[in-house]
């Protein structure tokens, strides 16, 4: 016991006194979640329009001020024919314009690059220059959960998901390849420590980091972003709890293949991040890909996590709904840490 | 009498490398048994074997009484090992590194201090230091010292000395013959042969055979073309001229309040070989850093090849050769590409670079190798080619930092041998080293004690002056009078 | 003269590598050939569950009309709203429609407020459509005529892919050189601190030639899709931008120990600029403060430029700002880069 609490204040003693790469795993998800939570939205708004009309007629004069009055659009030129408007969003002078055509009709001509933006933003306008009063219409619409659809809602789940796989996997296996590499790794094997408790040792300060940095991101979602944790605080933490286990089985499993610092961290980047950000549905929704990709999607841990925790977090739903995705990953760990046991080598090659 | 470790015909291989090939010896309770062999003889294959951190392929090893492949539990319970190439925690201090192995070993500082007392109170006031900010002859010590704190019942250390100094080195040996007397059964390798001389017995193991097992006087004299080469002659037909290529006065490098080079002066002239020496941690790295422009000088002045240390450094670096202590030709590229890149720097011709570069190949006979990687070539090989390479632009001095660290003796003289050709060719050789023996062969030397210069002379002339009878005496008589261990 | 040879050795230790050429051959395509399908920000099978309590010819037909889209799939019909609420909740449904009294509520899933909000528009248009006059107003779209993602993601692809060659590998290069201690050695010859840093530059530089070249090649094969601007100009804009980048990398590596150092900072300050670039999301839906960031960030200029070029059909002219920008911090950097690397401390 002695040994491994020696054991652990050394591994803690190692992460404390490289100040960059803690300040870089403290900052991180400070800077996500400001990124994520204010900069990285799809709203609507500061849209350049240009106002293409030979004369200003009371007609253009009031869907004009319409479109000015509203939050979303800037009226930044006024140009004379539709080409002289192309030649300004070609240069990125404007994004939108609308043109009155002689024949009293009205067009919205819009920079389609991105199909996203350009249909939210001709929506957007329709709606703020139509007559049409939409009280009237038996249609009503409500968003559940997020109705001021704010960003955070959707990334702070995302962002928990890839910080804890980072720093648990990442950070572990480089940890554990950097004996290897530095030759102390032969010392603690032929010391009579039990391999198995380097092992776990060399996690516990891990697992005490991811939790420090798991509590921090959701009071930072709490009281700087608002998001509201709408469900049971214990399950969540349990489930992030069966994740951040999840993460260090997978960092175990690569410190036993890789043998340099360098590959560690190349598989880490190839086999975790990139797997992470790009379909975990972190950004890009899984629904949207191609099925291939879909059932590979399914092979990606955080995938589930993630899911879980829109769930648990931000709808609020009970743990009985989100027993598909713990069954998952419970499955995945168990799978993971039974394979990286069986291959810890107890010996060199 | 039980035997402690007995080996039967063990044979290893890496793919289609023999690194072991019916390899049988026994080491009796409580003997201290060397293992000595050229480099790639296969000695940490063997090593790595006992502690049960490889598997034989062929052969069975038992270590007091137990099979490294049946029983590694009980074999990792009752042995210690200090591989080639510990380095520590580069990020703990000295005490916590020491603390932790103690812990892991089951035993205390307290408890197994007396044994690394001779050792570690040299380290010992540096307690609170980065292991990474230590010298290289430091980082050994301080390996030792955790390998040795607790007291297993058999105890392995490969090449434990390497880039130790003289002083150090003896009295780790001593430390270790009273371990002896505790019952410990100790297996060593070593490239020194004064250390080779402590041990009862030694195997000599070359190209994964053993050759022959005896005493060390029997070994030695049994192969002595390899371990006892006769000395070299220095041809003192070289011509020593009177104007000074290195000019040192009051050179001080301080970090914070730690003086590291302590106000020396001195001269070397052209054309001589100049030894620079002292124990670890006396400040030879940092000074040669600060000639060769690596460093600036807190203060004091220096030229080299007539140029000034702090301002025209840049001059100065294209006029001299540098082998630093750590070897640094480019592992992934052949020996030929190596040589290239370096003239090139240079500015060398490209013809004259390949006829030359034959020429060198042909008097390290390697032409044969010109196209292998030298990742790939044996320790004193690379040594060899990297001197090679740092004189091949015909540099005006070149400085090397312990070139022959952990190369056996036959590998050392030839290495030698390059440097008296260079001197022959008017090149100013600047070399510090921990073997005295080549001590011998300067024609001048320092002697560094807490970064101040306590002797300086011809070797004769140190060995008069301080009434000692060799080199080796003349260096343990001042460096015993050292108040610091430390860079 | 002494340039060229350590450029020789950069390449001979990159062919000699056992992985590095593999990646850089490999990467560009699998990036090229994977990444347009997973970047799909566009709304698709959203499913919606319907709660169709009139049961009339009307709703019936609306039912049609939702599995008829391209948008939806129909999750199917569900007695009460609490029913479809439970499918939301265990994450089957999107949507749930509730038809009653001749009133339809829509309620979507917010918690992707991109997904929820278009989702219910898309729908409220469907459901709406018989009720609303046709508009008066007409849409034009511009460029991307077919409103493909995969049109205004490929440029940006071309951006990550130059990101993460032209970065990561002269960082690892540096730091393990230092590691290695050969970089002592250099630092005693008399290689001046350009040729030194050019030697590490100019062999990614050529690296992200070939990466660009890939990458253009297979977004023509593989996705029919070309520039509508000139070519030359991208060329100029992947090696300023390889120069921003390829500095950068040797900055963090000229104030980084380790390797493990050099990568988290680098991880992090690219996250950054990938996030800030207006790659994923428009720059100008960004609050005030992030906004202002943008000034400085290169990749937001070679972003907002290789969408004028590929997708807008701009050239130099519509592009000069950029172009100048990019150029301007990327000398920056270079200087920068050569002033971090210290010969003598």
């Amino acid at each position: 016991m002695k040994q491994f609490i020696a054991f652990v204040i050394k591994e803690t003693k190692h992460i404390l006194r490289d100040k960059r790469t803690m300040l870089i795993l403290f900052g991180m998800p400070v800077v996500m979640m400001l990124l994520f939570g204010f900069a990285i939205t799809t709203d609507v708004k500061n849209v350049r329009t240009a106002v293409v009309t030979s004369e200003m007629s009371p007609r253009t004069q009031q869907a004009v001020e319409r479109l000015a009055q509203s939050e979303y659009f800037i009226i930044t030129q006024t140009v004379n024919t539709p080409q002289e408007a192309e030649r300004l969003i070609r240069r990125q002078k404007a994004d939108m314009a609308l043109v009155f055509t002689q024949n009293r009709g009205m067009q919205i001509m819009v920079d389609g690059s991105d199909p996203n933006m350009a249909q939210q933003w001709t929506t957007y306008a329709r709606q703020t220059l139509s007559p049409v009063n939409f009280h009237l219409s038996p249609v009503n619409s409500r968003l559940l959960y997020n109705p001021q659809m704010k960003s955070a809602y959707n990334f702070v789940p995302a962002i928990m998901g890839m910080l804890l796989m980072l720093i648990c996997a990442m950070m572990t296996s480089i940890s554990i390849v950097r004996e290897k590499e530095k030759g102390t790794m032969e010392v603690l094997l032929v010391s009579p420590v039990r391999p198995l408790m380097v092992i776990i040792a060399k996690a516990v300060p891990y697992l005490v980091l991811a939790f420090g940095i798991l509590i921090s991101i959701l009071l930072m979602s709490r009281y700087v972003l608002g998001v509201p944790i709408a469900g049971p605080l214990f399950w969540i933490l349990a489930v992030s709890t069966l994740y951040i286990l999840l993460a260090l089985s997978l960092g175990l499993l690569i410190s036993n293949v890789a043998q340099t610092q360098l590959v560690a961290l190349l598989m880490s980047a190839m086999v975790l991040l990139m797997p992470v950000v790009m379909l975990s549905g972190m950004i890009f929704p899984v629904e949207s890909m191609p099925q291939v990709l879909q059932w590979l999607a399914a092979l990606v841990p955080p995938r589930y996590y993630i899911q879980a925790m829109r769930k648990l977090m931000i709808m609020g739903v009970g743990i009985r709904e989100v027993a598909h995705e713990v069954a998952v990953m419970a499955g995945m760990t168990v799978v993971l840490l039974a394979i990286a046991l069986k291959k810890f080598n107890v010996r060199l090659e | 009498m039980m035997d402690a470790i007995v080996v039967n015909s063990v044979s290893k291989s890496y793919g289609k490398v023999q690194a072991l090939s019916d390899v049988s010896f026994s080491v009796g309770k409580g003997e201290v048994f060397g293992l000595i062999g050229p480099d790639g003889a296969g000695k940490t294959s063997m090593f790595r074997i006992l502690c049960s951190l490889l598997l034989p392929d062929a052969g069975t090893a038992t270590v007091d009484g137990y099979d490294v492949v049946k029983q590694m539990r009980e074999v990792r319970r009752r042995t210690g090992y200090m591989p080639g190439k510990f380095s520590l925690y580069q990020d703990l201090t000295i005490e916590e590194n020491l603390k932790f192995f103690a812990t892991l070993f089951g035993t205390t500082v307290d408890e197994g201090y007396d044994t690394i007392k001779a050792i570690y109170s040299q380290i010992e006031r540096f307690k609170d230091r980065k292991a990474g900010a230590l010298s290289g002859g430091m980082k050994q010590k301080l390996a030792l010292s955790c390998a040795l704190v607790h007291q297993p019942s058999v105890l392995f250390l490969d090449e434990p000395t390497t880039g130790v100094d003289p002083v150090s080195r003896k009295e780790l040996w001593e430390m270790l013959l009273s371990l002896k007397e505790s019952g410990i059964t100790i297996v060593a390798s070593t490239p020194y042969l004064d250390e080779v001389r402590c041990c009862e017995r030694v195997a000599f193991l070359d190209q994964g055979k053993v050759r022959g097992i005896g005493t060390p006087d029997d070994i030695l004299t049994q192969f002595a073309s390899i371990f006892n080469p006769p000395g070299i002659e220095h041809g003192k037909d070289t011509e020593v001229k009177d104007d000074n290529v290195i000019e040192v006065e009051h050179l001080v490098k301080a970090f914070g309040d730690f003086h590291a080079v302590d106000d020396i002066s001195f001269n070397v002239k052209r054309g001589e070989i100049f030894g620079f020496l002292g124990a670890n941690g006396a400040g030879k790295t940092t000074a040669m850093h600060m000639l060769t422009g690596l460093n600036q000088p807190t203060s004091g002045t220096g030229r080299v090849v007539g140029f000034d240390i702090r301002t025209e450094y840049e001059q100065i670096k294209k006029h001299i050769g540098y082998m630093s202590q750590r070897f640094s030709l480019y592992e992934d590229l052949t020996v030929a590409e190596n040589i290239r890149l370096f003239a090139g720097i240079y500015g060398m011709d490209a013809d004259e670079v390949e006829r030359k570069m034959d020429e060198v190949l042909k008097q390290l006979k390697f032409e044969d190798h010109k196209n292998d990687l030298v990742g790939s070539l044996p320790l004193g090989w690379k040594q060899k080619l990297a001197f090679s390479v740092s004189i091949f632009h015909d540099p005006g001095v070149v400085f090397l930092d312990e070139p022959t660290g952990g190369v056996d003796p036959a590998t050392r003289r030839q290495f030698w041998e390059l440097i008296y050709d260079a001197a022959h060719r008017g090149i100013t050789i600047f070399v510090t080293t921990h073997y005295m023996d080549e001590a011998e062969y300067c024609d001048r030397i320092s002697i560094m004690v807490d970064g101040k210069i306590s002797a300086l002379g011809t070797p004769d002339e140190l060995k008069q002056r301080l009434h000692q009878p060799d080199m080796d005496h003349v260096f343990t008589y001042l460096a015993r009078q050292a108040t610091r261990s430390s860079d | 003269m002494t340039l060229k040879h350590l450029i020789r050795k950069e390449f001979l230790q990159i062919r000699r590598n056992s992985f590095l050429p593999k990646l850089i051959v490999m990467f560009p395509i699998v990036v090229m050939c994977l990444m347009p399908w997973v970047m799909q920000m566009d709304v698709k099978n959203v499913v919606v569950d319907v709660v169709d309590i009139d049961h009339t010819v009307e709703s019936q037909r609306l039912v049609q009309q939702i599995a008829a889209s391209n948008y939806f799939i129909f999750g199917g019909q569900k007695d009460t709203y609490a029913e479809a609420m439970k499918d939301i909740e265990k994450g089957s449904a999107d949507i749930i429609l509730e038809i009653r009294d001749g009133q339809y509520l829509i309620a979507a899933n917010a918690v992707n407020g991109t997904k929820g909000s278009m989702g219910s528009v898309y729908l409220s248009q469907i459901v709406s459509a018989p009720f609303s006059a046709s508009s008066a107003i007409s849409v034009l779209t511009l460029y991307n005529k077919q409103q493909d993602y995969k049109l205004f993601m490929i440029p940006a692809l071309f951006a990550i892919v130059m990101m993460l060659m032209t970065g990561f590998l002269p960082t690892l290069n540096i730091v393990g050189e230092k590691e290695a201690g050969t970089i002592e050695q250099i630092n005693v010859t008399p290689v001046s601190k350009w040729s030194f840093i050019l030697a590490k530059l100019i062999p990614y530089w050529l690296i992200a030639l070939f990466v660009i070249t890939v990458c253009l090649l297979l977004a023509w094969i593989v996705y029919g899709i070309t520039p509508a601007g000139p070519l030359w100009l991208i060329y100029v804009l992947a090696m300023l931008l390889a120069l921003f980048f390829s500095s950068f990398g040797l900055i963090v590596s000229n104030y980084s120990d380790t390797m493990q150092q050099a990568m988290f900072v680098m991880w992090f300050f690219v996250v950054c600029i990938m996030l800030l670039s207006g790659l994923f999301t428009p720059t100008r839906s960004m609050p005030e403060w992030a906004y202002m960031t943008t000034y400085i960030n290169p990749m937001r200029y070679f972003i907002d430029a290789i969408r004028t070029i590929f997708i807008r059909g701009g050239g130099l002219y519509e592009t000069a700002h950029q172009v100048l920008a990019l150029a301007g911090i990327g000398a920056l950097m270079g200087c920068w880069a050569v002033q971090s690397y210290k010969k003598n401390s």
